[in-house]
């Protein structure tokens, strides 16, 4: 009987896990059959050399992978540290108002990243906003806040707040209060409370949000058009660049298969540090 | 009747073996009232494409607009010649890459040649690069405009940005005062340019050399990249900057038009290239391959040489630039002072004279690695 079951469970998955391999591996793999091509060749019907991953490692583009992961993950810190109290309030705390705060959130998601970015270039510029008010009631002025890197990691933040904070309220609330206040009696003061009850159990919420964030922010290229000036050129810009002016594919699929494979092993660690059956409340 | 799971299952499995055959069929039989325009933005509009439609009643005009040359052409490479009718692209392409690619095919010669005589002088020759060697038209010419760089005429005199030309950016004192408008492939020319290279022909490698310290120099001194004009004007117009690398009529005239006339396309008066600065554009737009065309197209490409119809593409929301059916005065007549003054209708004879055609850049990819490398800083 279990067999049967277990044979049908396969044959019922069929349909999806088809569908899958067609519209997620396939593209994929696409990719990655073409970042071995040889450089400016548009079809798979060429001998494989390579080439690509050679100039990824000669012609510096490392530089603009470590910029994206580095200020991916300073965003992602920033994030947590920002979002951690809030989403406490909203798992313990708010009760009611934790609705009205998703939804503020969640209406965000509705405006496109580059509309409300642009609202950002439009207040702190010079003569925006914030420095034209200023100049107008002091008479004095400053330069403008755009174009460099910490207003880079200011637009990630900005943009994927949403996707920190809710996973962080869910991760928080699988936390017990009997077990925060049975650390009270004992004796345990707040900062223990934290690092020994509270984040270890918020893990699974702490990962799933801090990855989301992570990802997103390293392919993220708006934030740094928009915002940065490309003050530093991201990984993303060099794909699209490869892609479109360089009119080299084999070149733009080795950038996105370079930035695909630490992104994703970052991911695979992650998750399988993550207690993903816990969050989702099939155990406990 | 009631659907049991097994008749639900045998309907859903025919439905889907089905729909792998019948919608291809659907398509070919629809070509004929069916029209897909690649194109930049402006002959997606309502103004321009409404009146056709009306023309054709029951066929679907669709048209889309691209965010670069490239990228258009990189969706007929990736095969969607199956999809489009009509590509309109700057003039270099057609020439030097669909035409020998097969991705567009001649015009219908008879049809079309008159239409050049109405046109402005440059054009009624007729325009050279709308032709293939074996003097097939390979495209017919619309839109167009200078295209170097971008000034503000209250911090920077046109007079003095015009006299020194490109040099005007290597000079220190313009250091973190100007934006690099990063049209990548149209900052290779100008670099070149400013170099006192002829981006056209091979370079050496003292050329390489030159080119390389130019691309440095230039990302090095500005103070922000972006590919979004509004961007760029909006700097512009604030103060952050008071130049900006690349742009010309195309990207100065919807600040013009709201009145900021101190942003001004700027064509230097001499450079390297037969004594030439300046660049000057010129879209084309042609038949895409379709094995399977639609009539629609070239109706289309008759369609947009109509005087209404050539001011909507020239003064289409976002950007407004000349069009070479301005050389007819009825059609000319249309563009009142305001719209004449964001073109700079005033000096776009002499902007021309002192432009060379963009073209097919030489070393493109040797000067494309250099240059990213430069902007990578």
């Amino acid at each position: 009987m279990r067999g049967r079951e277990r044979r049908l469970g396969l044959l019922y998955s069929l349909p999806v896990s088809a569908f899958l391999a067609l519209s997620f591996l396939a593209p994929i793999l696409l990719v990655a059959a073409f970042s071995v091509m040889p450089p400016k060749v548009f079809s798979l019907a060429n001998m494989p050399d390579f080439s690509a991953y050679g100039e990824f490692l000669t012609q510096g583009y490392w530089r603009s992978v470590a910029w994206s992961l580095g200020m991916a993950l300073a965003a992602t810190l920033i994030l947590f540290v920002l979002c951690w109290p809030l989403a406490f309030a909203m798992a313990k705390v708010f009760r009611g108002f934790t609705l009205v705060l998703t939804i503020g959130v969640v209406m965000t998601l509705f405006v496109s990243e580059n509309i409300r970015l642009f609202g950002w270039v439009l207040t702190l510029m010079k003569g925006g906003l914030i420095e034209g008010y200023i100049r107008h009631w002091t008479g004095v002025g400053y330069d403008g806040l755009l174009y460099n890197v910490p207003i880079i990691i200011f637009g990630l933040v900005y943009v994927y707040l949403p996707f920190m904070l809710f996973p962080l309220a869910q991760g928080i609330s699988m936390v017990p209060d009997d077990a925060r206040q049975a650390a009270y009696d004992l004796g345990a003061t707040r900062w223990q409370i934290l690092r020994e009850i509270e984040l270890p159990l918020a893990s699974p919420g702490i990962v799933v949000g801090s990855l989301l964030c992570f990802v997103l922010s390293a392919g993220a290229i708006a934030e740094s058009k928009l915002l940065g000036g490309q003050a530093v050129i991201v990984i993303a810009d060099e794909v699209e660049t490869a892609f479109t002016y360089g009119q080299n594919w084999p070149l733009g699929a080795a950038l996105a298969m370079v930035l695909i494979a630490i992104v994703g092993g970052i991911a695979i660690w992650g998750i399988a540090k993550a207690d993903l059956d816990a969050m989702i409340g099939r155990r406990r | 009747m009631t659907l049991t799971r097994r008749t639900f299952t045998t309907g859903l499995a025919a439905l889907a073996g089905a729909s792998t055959v019948l919608p291809a069929r659907r398509a070919i039989a629809a070509r004929d009232s069916e029209l897909n325009i690649l194109c930049w933005e402006g002959y997606n509009t309502d103004d321009v494409l409404s009146p056709f439609r009306k023309m054709n009643a029951g066929a679907t005009v669709r048209a889309e607009s691209g965010t670069s040359d490239p990228d258009m052409i990189n969706k007929l490479r990736a095969g969607e010649v199956n999809v489009w009718d009509l590509i309109n692209l700057n003039q270099p392409w057609a020439r030097g890459q669909l035409l020998p690619e097969g991705l567009i095919k001649p015009l219908t010669k008879e049809r079309f040649m008159p239409y050049f005589e109405k046109m402005a002088p440059e054009f009624a020759a007729p325009y050279p690069l709308a032709f293939a060697d074996n003097d097939d038209l390979i495209g017919m010419p619309q839109r167009y405009g200078p295209f170097s760089f971008v000034v503000n005429t209250d911090k920077i005199s046109r007079e003095m940005a015009e006299d020194q030309g490109w040099k005007l950016f290597l000079d220190p004192a313009m250091k973190d005062r100007y934006g690099v408008l990063t049209y990548d492939n149209w900052n290779l020319i100008h670099m070149c340019l400013t170099g006192d290279l002829n981006p056209f022909e091979p370079l050496d490698d003292a050329g390489f050399e030159t080119f390389t310290g130019i691309a440095e120099q230039i990302f090095g001194g500005a103070k922000l990249l972006t590919d979004d004009l509004v961007a760029m004007n909006t700097a512009l117009i604030n103060g952050e900057i008071d130049a900006y690398f690349t742009g010309g009529t195309y990207t100065a005239s919807p600040a013009r038009l709201d009145g900021m006339t101190n942003i001004r396309g700027v064509t230097p008066k001499s450079g390297p290239v037969g004594g030439k600065g300046g660049v000057v554009w010129i879209e084309l737009t042609s038949l895409v391959n379709n094995p399977d065309p639609s009539p629609l197209a070239e109706d289309f490409l008759e369609f947009v040489q109509a005087p209404e119809i050539c001011k909507a593409v020239g003064f289409a929301e976002g950007t407004y630039n000349p069009v070479a059916q301005m050389g007819d005065p009825e059609v000319a007549k249309l563009w009142d002072a305001d719209e004449l003054d964001a073109i700079q209708w005033d000096s776009l004879e002499e902007e021309m004279a002192n432009s060379v055609e963009y073209d097919v850049v030489a070393d493109y990819d040797k000067l494309m690695q250099i240059y990213t490398a430069a902007k990578r800083g």
